[in-house]
């Protein structure tokens, strides 16, 4: 559906893209994830044709599209800042690309009263801009991206600027309407919850680069690189070589990790990452557990559902666990962290 | 219920607002109001006939060149309008040097008026530089097309600065967005850069038009003897026939046309609000 080969943008000396490569399947939800000028909007924009990349090729549906201007390439944007028509009706803005791509008046008519009822701003449809919330803009800019049924949907921070309830609320809107028209839709957030909550698949870019390609789930237990280990969630960290491989030992300082990597090999440097659901807090140690180390609660967080609570072992090392509901320990309490070593990540 | 607190502003401690506002209406009164009496009272004839200026004022010579001057103001004012736009459209989209080139059009200001004119009038001579490569200079000295020309060349500063602001105000993101819509650049000017800039357009639009309607340099300098605007006719009744009675009737008169003009275009396309609505 969509191929991005190579592609690379360069700002004078400031390499923003560095050689970005990946492909979306038709229908499929895609999020560009990554940090401020990872070069996930630049990438985005080059796709709408709004920058001109200095090397690699864009194919839309087998096309390429690589130097043609954005009016030629049927894609639909949606932007932070929603950029909605300030001297158009909500209508007008939603009949816009439509005109633009030469429908006939009935067309217009029908599809402009379509997708305004898909984002539920049917009753809005005299209404100007600025007489809407900002939450109703997203959703009028949403129905004018999709109203001329571009092959692509691109949608660039648009949730940035709402409050968290909102955000939410949105979010599941937006998955709703992707699965409704079933458009081939690229996201750009740098909010890891957002890309993993409504993503197929999240391409994680960092200084140019794409650092990993994966469903949700994967990118989360099976990050590929200390990149992605560390962006995507938290986790305690122990870096250290491996002592031996059966079973696999980590030496972190004075502390032997026990872990599971079959491509570790003796005497090379790893790093082990922990999730914090990962971490069971307790103040009655099974004897048996491989990896056991005792240590001081120094904070915790009750968040309702659950409690985040940050134990600092003897070396001054601060893991993050998280407990269901009300944990039995406070702040001061001398505990034990456990963990499994199937649980842990060795990159 | 919080107190605010109070702003230190020994200025207007000392000195109380309504003598701000005197001093404002004074110099108003002083400079503007009362000449303009002074012209209306001047304009009547209290020896005989009340009227007697005007009608002399409305005898065709004048009319003919009140009717040049509002033909050639409502010539130039569109045509600068155009150059204008796309000259603030160059500037913001084009080029980098957006300083350089906003210091490039405000540099002719920087020249006298007499000057500039006299300068396309060397360009546009017998011996100048455009008969000499084209045989012909279009027929743009002394006549209609130069005056035009003149005011154009003149008063293009005037037109691209309200304009050039108005333009860059646009949000980039509705003109990427238009684009990625499928409006080629011609389509995004009509449909988005030009309505968002209306206000330029009145403010600019406004401004040359009077300027052009009371220019008396450039008729004198590049028009011909047919060319005579009513600024001109003002002066020459004042310092060549000395009669400040009739230039003063004729200063009435205009004035009046110009304003009926203003309330009219005012009444179809509310000033204030569009101005506002920035």
């Amino acid at each position: 559906m969509l191929e991005v080969q190579n592609l690379r943008k360069e700002y004078g000396d400031l390499v923003a893209v560095d050689d970005i490569s990946f492909e979306l399947e038709s229908g499929e939800f895609a999020t560009l994830l990554g940090p401020s000028g990872c070069g996930k909007s630049t990438t985005l924009h080059s796709i709408a044709g709004l920058v001109e990349p200095t090397g690699g090729n864009m194919l839309l549906d087998g096309v390429d599209v690589t130097n043609k201007p954005p009016y030629e390439r049927n894609v639909g944007l949606v932007f932070q800042s929603k950029a909605l028509f300030p001297h158009m009706t909500v209508a007008e803005n939603v009949s816009y690309g439509l005109r633009m791509n030469g429908f006939d008046e009935e067309t217009i008519e029908r599809r402009v009263s379509e997708y305004l009822e898909l984002v539920e701003m049917e009753t809005h449809a005299t209404h100007q801009p600025d007489e809407l919330s900002g939450g109703q803009q997203q959703r009028v800019s949403l129905a004018r991206a999709l109203a001329y049924e571009p092959e692509i949907l691109l949608l660039d921070e648009p949730l940035t600027g709402l409050d968290r309830v909102l955000r939410e609320r949105m979010r599941n809107e937006i998955i709703k309407i992707h699965d409704a028209v079933d458009v081939t839709t690229l996201y750009v957030t740098h909010d890891q919850q957002e890309a993993l909550a409504m993503s197929d698949r999240v391409i994680v870019l960092s200084d140019g680069r794409v650092q990993q390609i994966a469903e949700p789930e994967k990118l989360y237990h099976r990050p590929e690189n200390p990149f992605v280990a560390e962006f995507i969630g938290k986790s305690t960290q122990f870096s250290g070589s491996i002592e031996s491989t059966d079973p696999t030992l980590l030496q972190n300082g004075a502390r032997t990790v026990h872990v599971e990597s079959p491509e570790a090999t003796q005497g090379t440097e790893h790093t082990a990452y922990v999730r914090p659901e990962s971490i069971e807090v307790t103040t009655e140690p099974d004897e048996t557990a491989p990896n056991s180390f005792s240590g001081t609660v120094v904070h915790s967080e009750y968040l309702g559902n659950r409690t985040e609570m940050e134990v600092e072992l003897s070396d001054g090392t601060v893991v993050d666990a998280v407990a269901d509901a009300v944990p039995d320990v406070t702040n001061g309490d001398r505990v034990t962290v456990q963990f499994e070593p199937s649980e842990v990540i060795v990159l | 219920m919080f107190r605010s607190v109070p702003v230190v502003d020994t200025f207007r401690d000392r000195l109380p607002a309504t003598i701000h506002v005197l001093f404002g209406i004074g110099f108003i009164a002083l400079f503007l109001l009362l000449p303009i009496a002074l012209l209306v009272i001047n304009s009547l004839n209290f020896g005989g006939e009340l009227l007697e200026n005007y009608r002399i004022a409305l005898s065709d010579v004048y009319l003919r060149a009140i009717f040049n001057s509002l033909f050639i103001a409502a010539v130039t004012t569109p045509i600068l309008l155009l150059l204008a736009f796309f000259v603030s459209y160059f500037i913001i989209f084009q080029t980098e040097r957006t300083r350089l080139m906003l210091g490039l059009v405000l540099l002719p200001m920087w020249i006298a008026y007499i000057i500039r004119y006299l300068g396309i009038q060397l360009f546009l001579y017998p011996n100048g530089p455009v008969v000499s490569v084209f045989d012909t200079n279009f027929g743009l000295l002394f006549s209609t097309a130069g005056v035009v020309l003149g005011l154009v060349s003149g008063f293009l500063p005037f037109a691209v600065l309200p304009i050039y602001n108005s333009l860059s105000g646009v949000d980039r993101d509705l003109i990427d967005a238009s684009s990625v819509m499928g409006a080629t650049r011609l389509s995004t000017i009509r449909h988005v850069m030009v309505p968002l800039s209306i206000p330029g357009f009145v403010t600019a639009g406004l401004l040359v038009f009077i300027l052009s309607a009371g220019a008396f340099l450039a008729p004198d300098i590049l028009g011909g003897p047919s060319d005579l605007m009513i600024a001109n006719m003002i002066e020459r009744s004042y310092s060549e026939i000395f009669d400040i009675n009739l230039a003063a009737a004729l200063a009435v008169i205009y004035t009046g046309i110009l304003l009926t003009l203003l309330v009219a275009f005012n009444s179809y396309l509310n000033i204030g609000e569009v101005l506002s609505d920035v």
